[in-house]
């Protein structure tokens, strides 16, 4: 009975500091979190890092990334004449999301009744204004010519992409290194110089040297339940973000919700979509948000059925996110809410609703992430080019706009990744015919060591695992990123910029699984920094991004994207870029 | 648990490689693959798609608790 | 409740398959004389037949089963059974060797058997010929199936070896005794 109260020689404060532990201890118990994980603890070291061996290697073009876009990247930037290195985190064909796209969009002037301009002028229409019109013509010009080529490497013909990817790479003798975590890029005297990271099997620092480097490093989310991203913590964006790049797109969200049952089950939940055979989809634009469905719930509560994407439930909310009325979904078959929008198989089209839909959903499967080809690199041209000479990016990873703020022409991702990735693999070769190959100073090479070292060698930190969970409890619930207000934001932001000013210095490491996991949370939460940033500083809801505070386009004010840059004191800066302009 | 077992492996490491999460690794004496990273796994089957063996059985369960947007 | 998934009834019924197939094979060694209470009542020619009807089956069963392991992912989504098995029989992991190594045996010893009266050996030296060669054949196999059996628990494991060095023990206990009868004599 007494047990509760507090000894007579206990101060007050000392209570109520006891008191507020015992309830963040409830708190964290509720979230899940042991404690045990969150204390800053001793780093106990299962590697030596005295061990640790170097190996330097040299391409002209290093490719970061072997999903779609890497693939792509890789192979013209060899045809073109240059001599290429493929890296990947994972395996060729089967990291990031492309081994879970299923549908690939073809643009065939031949059976078409749409000509290339009037596709153009419908995306636009949908995307209002926020697409790059450069970006979407040049996906639907090329794509037919892409899906030849994967189809004559076998692409259609198995659910898996490894063999299909490998067979163009191992034809062309293309160098190929898998499971090396690219953890830096490295500029010299203004222009990139290589990369650099390390091996998740041997206990091996990997230097880069590259006369040009193309990122195909996808995009990424919070490490969310239900989408199979969890490898994707925009790598490639925080690292070009670092030696100065300038990144977009941030404020975009794809809603795409999960199913309350087993809600982390991917496979599950997608009803067996990884399982097929990739097919080739037609002209078909939409307007597919997900933050209906969010904002529907928002006001509502839970008790929406998984419907259409862009009808988000049954029943019609005032209010909430505006939906141009060419591109409402009313009569249209059902389709899947779930897997990715752009993977939907020709098969399932006009077909009957897929089995479990229907279930009682849970939001934030996608946590993270924005609309495909919104967010990351901002291109200074038709060619995937980024402000710093000689880095390139190409699908997720570049902030293109190809389908604009909101995901519209079905399968356009995949085949947008494709184009991209052969777009910026041919240019990528020709900036390298003009320059020499990049030395990287020994005080460089030292600097980016010590730096992927740090973790490791960090004799007591925070485990990234517990960081990530932290990252997540403030990120995800709420509807922080869907129904966003200002107060709500800026809560999340103070939350944030703790992690990036406490925690992010000091995750430790104990292996270099560890090691990986440091990196993707280190880069998550600067991800999420500029989210949160991003979403307050977009004073207007358009497409993806929804301000209950503003719930009106601005178009007098806001045609335009939301660039982010280093600033020359390393804080964050933003700026506007117009819509059907090129950066300054 | 997400990856259940594995059983009949064979050693051919296909499973290591092909985790986009690296969840699995081989065993250095027996070379067999085990679930070392289980809370990093994303339920995601491509190691069960790959494995040429059939070995890996995988089940829904998230091994840590799953955060969401709403429920 | 289990919540996993269950393995297909077409995987599941190849899994007992081979393993009874395995297990008769063993078996092999129990249904000849050397085992005198077991065939106590019948005849020698009974004998071999039953001898040679079980081991031409349960020899078909076991060296179709490195197709049979990827014969179901022709009807599921997955890698290839074509790449599959060649994934299987091109990693050099002891299990797979000592099963490949098993399986020539076995060839080995299905053939020998199907045309043994064409060989150039007396009955005599075949049997000993014989009976060696399928004592290196359970040992090897049985060491295959403890090391990648997908049903090897520790208890079938003891049981498998039991079993075979049973086998083994009965071979050569035949053969020491003869050769100490014709020593003696």
């Amino acid at each position: 009975m007494k047990s509760s109260q507090p000894k007579p020689d206990m101060s007050r404060r000392k209570f109520m500091a006891l008191a507020g532990g015992t309830a963040g201890l409830a708190a964290m118990a509720a979230m899940g979190l042991s404690p045990e994980q969150g204390e800053c603890s001793p780093n106990i070291p299962a590697i030596d890092v005295d061990k640790m061996t170097y190996a330097e290697n040299e391409a002209d073009v290093l490719v970061i990334g072997g999903g779609m876009a890497g693939l792509f990247a890789a192979v013209k930037a060899h045809d073109a004449g240059s001599k290429v290195m493929l890296v990947s985190k994972g395996r060729l064909g089967a990291s990031g999301q492309t081994p879970f796209a299923k549908g690939i969009f073809a643009f065939d002037s031949s059976s078409e009744k749409m000509t290339l301009d009037e596709f153009v002028a419908t995306v636009t229409r949908s995307a209002l204004g926020t697409n790059n019109q450069v970006y979407t013509r040049q996906m639907a010009e090329h794509s037919l010519a892409r899906i030849n080529e994967l189809r004559e490497w076998g692409f259609f013909e198995s659910p898996l992409y490894n063999k299909n990817f490998t067979k163009p790479i191992k034809e062309r003798n293309i160098a190929l290194k898998e499971r090396i975590v690219i953890t830096h890029l490295i500029k010299e005297n203004g222009s990139v110089a290589g990369a650099a990271g390390f091996s998740q099997d041997e206990e091996k620092i990997l230097i880069f040297k590259a006369k040009s480097v193309i990122l195909c490093t996808g995009a990424g989310g919070f490490k969310p339940n239900g989408f199979p991203i969890c490898d994707l913590t925009h790598d490639g964006t925080v690292m070009a973000y670092n030696i100065g790049a300038k990144v977009t797109g941030k404020e975009w969200n794809d809603g795409h919700p999960g199913r309350a049952k087993n809600a982390a089950a991917c496979f599950d939940g997608w009803h067996g979509m990884f399982e097929r055979k990739p097919g080739i989809t037609g002209v078909e634009v939409h307007h597919d948000l997900g933050v209906d469905l969010n904002y529907k719930v928002y006001a509502t509560g839970n008790a929406v059925k998984m419907g259409p994407p862009g009808a988000g439930g049954r029943e019609v909310v005032a209010g909430g996110p505006y939906v141009p009325e060419e591109f409402k979904r009313r009569n249209g078959p059902p389709q899947g809410e779930k897997g990715p929008r752009g993977g939907r198989p020709p098969e399932r089209e006009g077909g009957a609703p897929p089995p479990g839909m229907g279930e009682e959903p849970v939001g934030g499967s996608s946590a993270g992430m924005a609309i495909h080809k919104s967010e990351g690199l901002v291109p200074i041209n038709d060619k995937c080019e980024s402000n710093i000479p000689g880095l390139y990016a190409a699908g997720d990873a570049l902030g293109s706009y190809m389908a604009g703020a909101i995901y519209t022409q079905i399968g356009s991702s995949l085949a947008g990744s494709a184009v991209q990735g052969a777009v910026a693999g041919q240019s990528a070769s020709e900036y390298c015919r003009g320059v020499e190959m990049p030395a990287i100073s020994e005080a460089k090479m030292d600097e980016v060591r010590e730096e992927i070292l740090a973790p490791l060698k960090r004799e007591s930190g925070y485990s990234p695992a517990w960081v990530t969970q932290t990252l997540q409890g403030i990120m995800i619930p709420n509807f922080i990123i869907y129904i966003k207000k200002e107060r709500l934001l800026k809560a999340a932001l103070a939350y944030v910029e703790e992690l990036r000013e406490h925690h992010l210095p000091m995750l430790r490491a104990a292996d270099l699984h560890e090691l990986r996991l440091a990196f993707e949370t280190a880069n998550m939460i600067i991800s999420a920094e500029m989210k949160l940033k991003a979403s307050l500083m977009r004073t207007e809801s358009r497409c993806s991004h929804f301000r209950l505070d503003y719930p009106e386009m601005d178009t007098e004010n806001w045609n335009a994207w939301i660039n982010i840059y280093k600033g020359s004191d390393g804080s964050m800066q933003f700026e506007k870029q117009p819509f059907d302009s090129w950066p300054t | 648990m997400s990856i259940e077992h594995i059983k009949g492996c064979i050693g051919c490491g296909i499973c290591v490689q092909t985790c986009p999460t690296d969840v699995l690794r081989q065993d250095v004496k027996t070379k067999k693959a085990f679930i070392k990273y289980p809370a990093d796994c994303q339920i995601c089957h491509l190691c069960r798609m790959y494995c040429p063996v059939d070995a890996i059985t995988i089940s829904p369960e998230k091994s840590i608790p799953v955060v969401v947007s709403w429920g | 409740m289990s919540t996993f998934p269950e393995r297909s009834l077409l995987k599941e019924s190849l899994s007992v398959v081979t393993i009874l197939a395995f297990f008769q094979m063993v078996g092999q060694f129990f249904w000849t004389r050397a085992n005198k209470s077991a065939v106590a009542q019948l005849t020698m020619s009974k004998i071999i037949k039953y001898h040679k009807i079980i081991g031409y089956i349960v020899v078909m069963v076991l060296l179709i089963h490195p197709f049979l392991l990827v014969l179901p992912r022709l009807f599921e989504s997955g890698v290839a059974p074509v790449d599959a098995f060649v994934t299987i029989i091109t990693t050099l992991h002891r299990g797979v060797v000592l099963g490949l190594i098993a399986w020539s045996l076995m060839l080995a010893l299905a053939v020998m058997s199907l045309v043994r009266k064409r060989l150039p050996m007396q009955y005599k030296t075949w049997r000993v010929v014989h009976g060696m060669l399928a004592m290196v054949f359970a040992i090897i196999a049985a060491w295959h199936v403890i090391n990648l059996g997908r049903h090897s628990t520790l208890v079938m494991s003891l049981f498998i070896s039991m079993l075979t060095g049973g086998g083994v023990l009965f071979l050569l206990k035949t053969y020491m005794l003869k050769k100490k009868k014709t020593s003696e004599a």
